[in-house]
Formats: C-alpha cells, sequence, structure tokens
C-alpha cells in the first residue's frame, strides 16, 4: 500500500481548452473594438462677444484676408490661389510679423466644410513648418461671421 | 531471433506532433492587447457623416472629457443636415442647452478641460457649422476639436 502511493503522480491538468476559451474573448475584444482614434485639428474659440465690446483696431498691414466664397473658391487678400499655395503665402506672412499678424478667415454660409477644412489645414501646415525650423509662431487667426451668399 | 528490419525506413517514421503549449500564452497577450485599446462605443450614431481629410490633425485624447457632435443626414430622412450630441438628437435652439446637460454629468476636472469634438459631414455647408460654433460659445465650451481622417 505505502509503496503504491509512492508511485502516484498528481494527474495533470488538461489546458488544452485554454487556447478556446482565450480565442473566445479573443475575438469577443476584437469585434467590440473600435480602433478609431479620434483625431482633428484642435482650435480654442474665443468666448462669446459681449455687447458693449469695442472693434479693436488692427493695422492693415498686419491683417492677412482669407476668404471661401460659396463656390469653395479660396482667395487670399482678393487673388485666387491653391491650398498649397495659401501655405506657402501664410507661412512668408507670418514669418515676417509672428508677433502682430492677423489672419483673418472669412466663409460664406453656402461653403461646404470640406473646403473650409483643407483651408484650416493649410494655415496649420504653414505654422507647423515654421515651428519646425524653430521659433515661435503663436497662432492668430480670427473667424469673421460668414457672409451671406455671396459670389453665387 | 530478431525482427527483420524493414528495407525502407520510412514507413515506421511518426510525424512528430506540434507542441502548442505555449499556443495560450500568444493568445493570451493578443488578448491583453485588445483588452487595453478597446473602449466601448457607447452612443449609438444616427446621422450619417463622412469628415474630411487633413494633414496636420493631431490625436484627441482624454476621452472622458471629450463631447461628441455629429453633424450629418438622419438616416430617416433625405433632406436637411441633423445635429446629435453623443447619443441623443439636438437642435441648433437647444444645442447649448444639451452641452451644458453634459457638462454637468462630467466630474469637476473634466468639465473643465471640456473638448467638443466636432465630427460633420464634409458637405455641410458652413453656415450651419457657423451656427453650432455660436451656439458652443454661448455654452462656453470653447475648445474644439475638427475631427478628420489623416491622410499622408
Amino acid at each position: 500500500m505505502f509503496r503504491r502511493r509512492r508511485s502516484e503522480q498528481i494527474p495533470e491538468l488538461n489546458t488544452s481548452s485554454t487556447a478556446d476559451i482565450s480565442f473566445m474573448l479573443l475575438i469577443f475584444f476584437l469585434v467590440t473594438s473600435s480602433m478609431d482614434t479620434d483625431k482633428g485639428l484642435l482650435r480654442q474659440l474665443p468666448p462669446p462677444p459681449l455687447e458693449e465690446q469695442p472693434p479693436t483696431d488692427v493695422e492693415k498691414d498686419h491683417v492677412m484676408t482669407v476668404t471661401l466664397d460659396a463656390r469653395d473658391q479660396l482667395s487670399c487678400n482678393g487673388t485666387l490661389l491653391t491650398t498649397a499655395q495659401l501655405t506657402q503665402e501664410v507661412m512668408d506672412f507670418v514669418s515676417a510679423d509672428p508677433r502682430e499678424h492677423v489672419i483673418s478667415i472669412q466663409a460664406d454660409r453656402q461653403t461646404t466644410y470640406e473646403a473650409y477644412y483643407r483651408m484650416q489645414n493649410a494655415i496649420v501646415a504653414a505654422y507647423q513648418r515654421l515651428r519646425a525650423s524653430g521659433g515661435e509662431y503663436p497662432m492668430r487667426i480670427r473667424e469673421q461671421k460668414p457672409t451671406e451668399g455671396g459670389g453665387r | 531471433m530478431r525482427k527483420m528490419q524493414p528495407m525502407f525506413r520510412r514507413s515506421s517514421h511518426e510525424m512528430p506532433g506540434l507542441n502548442l503549449a505555449s499556443m495560450p500564452d500568444l493568445i493570451f497577450t493578443v488578448l491583453f492587447f485588445f483588452m487595453l485599446v478597446t473602449h466601448m462605443r457607447h452612443d449609438e450614431v444616427k446621422v450619417r457623416y463622412e469628415v474630411p481629410a487633413g494633414t496636420e490633425v493631431t490625436k484627441l485624447d482624454q476621452r472622458s472629457s471629450v463631447v461628441n457632435v455629429y453633424i450629418g443626414k438622419a438616416e430617416s430622412q433625405k433632406e436637411g443636415y441633423c445635429i446629435q450630441v453623443n447619443g441623443r438628437m439636438t437642435d441648433l435652439a437647444h444645442l447649448s442647452a444639451t452641452i451644458d446637460a453634459e457638462r454637468r454629468k462630467m466630474s469637476p476636472e473634466n468639465a473643465e478641460r471640456l473638448t467638443v469634438s466636432l465630427k460633420a459631414d464634409k458637405k455641410t455647408p458652413m453656415g450651419l457649422i457657423a451656427d453650432v460654433k455660436q451656439a458652443l460659445q454661448q455654452a462656453y465650451a470653447l475648445r474644439i476639436n475638427y475631427s478628420g481622417r489623416e491622410v499622408k
């Protein structure tokens, strides 16, 4: 009897189903996970305008006006251009005057969001390229009220 | 007397079994990865939208302080754009109140750095976007993220 017990071995746990269980869990998480990390352009809006706020005067030389009309045509200070050209224009303009410059954005109520997004993207790209080469370039963008169906 | 060896030994060869002992470990590793990156999507999106694409998009983190605002066409109707805040449909007139309600649901720390992620369809006219932004200003939800796809 004593001898028999010595020879007894602890039975091994059958682990062949662990793989199946973990596969099930894995598939569950695969299906439910949404990998969409939210990406976008982060912006700070100005606080709501107060009634008796005097309009601030900015010198005309410091202002660059970027407009989008109802047909999604992009223009800068009155001349039509592409987004790549806009990036270059903004880079030239901002690097000349990093502290005082103002970029004034004006869209139309009929402009599509996509065109507006491309314009914002082009402006951000200009700042990013300037910052990559060193130096501080605060983003000074003012958004104007959209125009009413102009250019249609 | 010894049995005679077969002429070709091949027939006596057995295929060695593949050792599957490490498979559960592998699967568990993948499982943990998905468990970490996953987050359950809790709001059902009722509007159809396609965000614009940009090159300069940045990742938006701290999901607990993000309020999603979806702008797009509702699936039930053909005409007009609808606004959805997190899980609920709303309209322009009630947008600022809805944002306030969402803010009240958050913890004070999260409410302080509340960010609105604007997921708008790329065909949306800017008039609506401007109205939405004005409502966000009224609700003092000033940090906004123009959600977009990343293109290289």
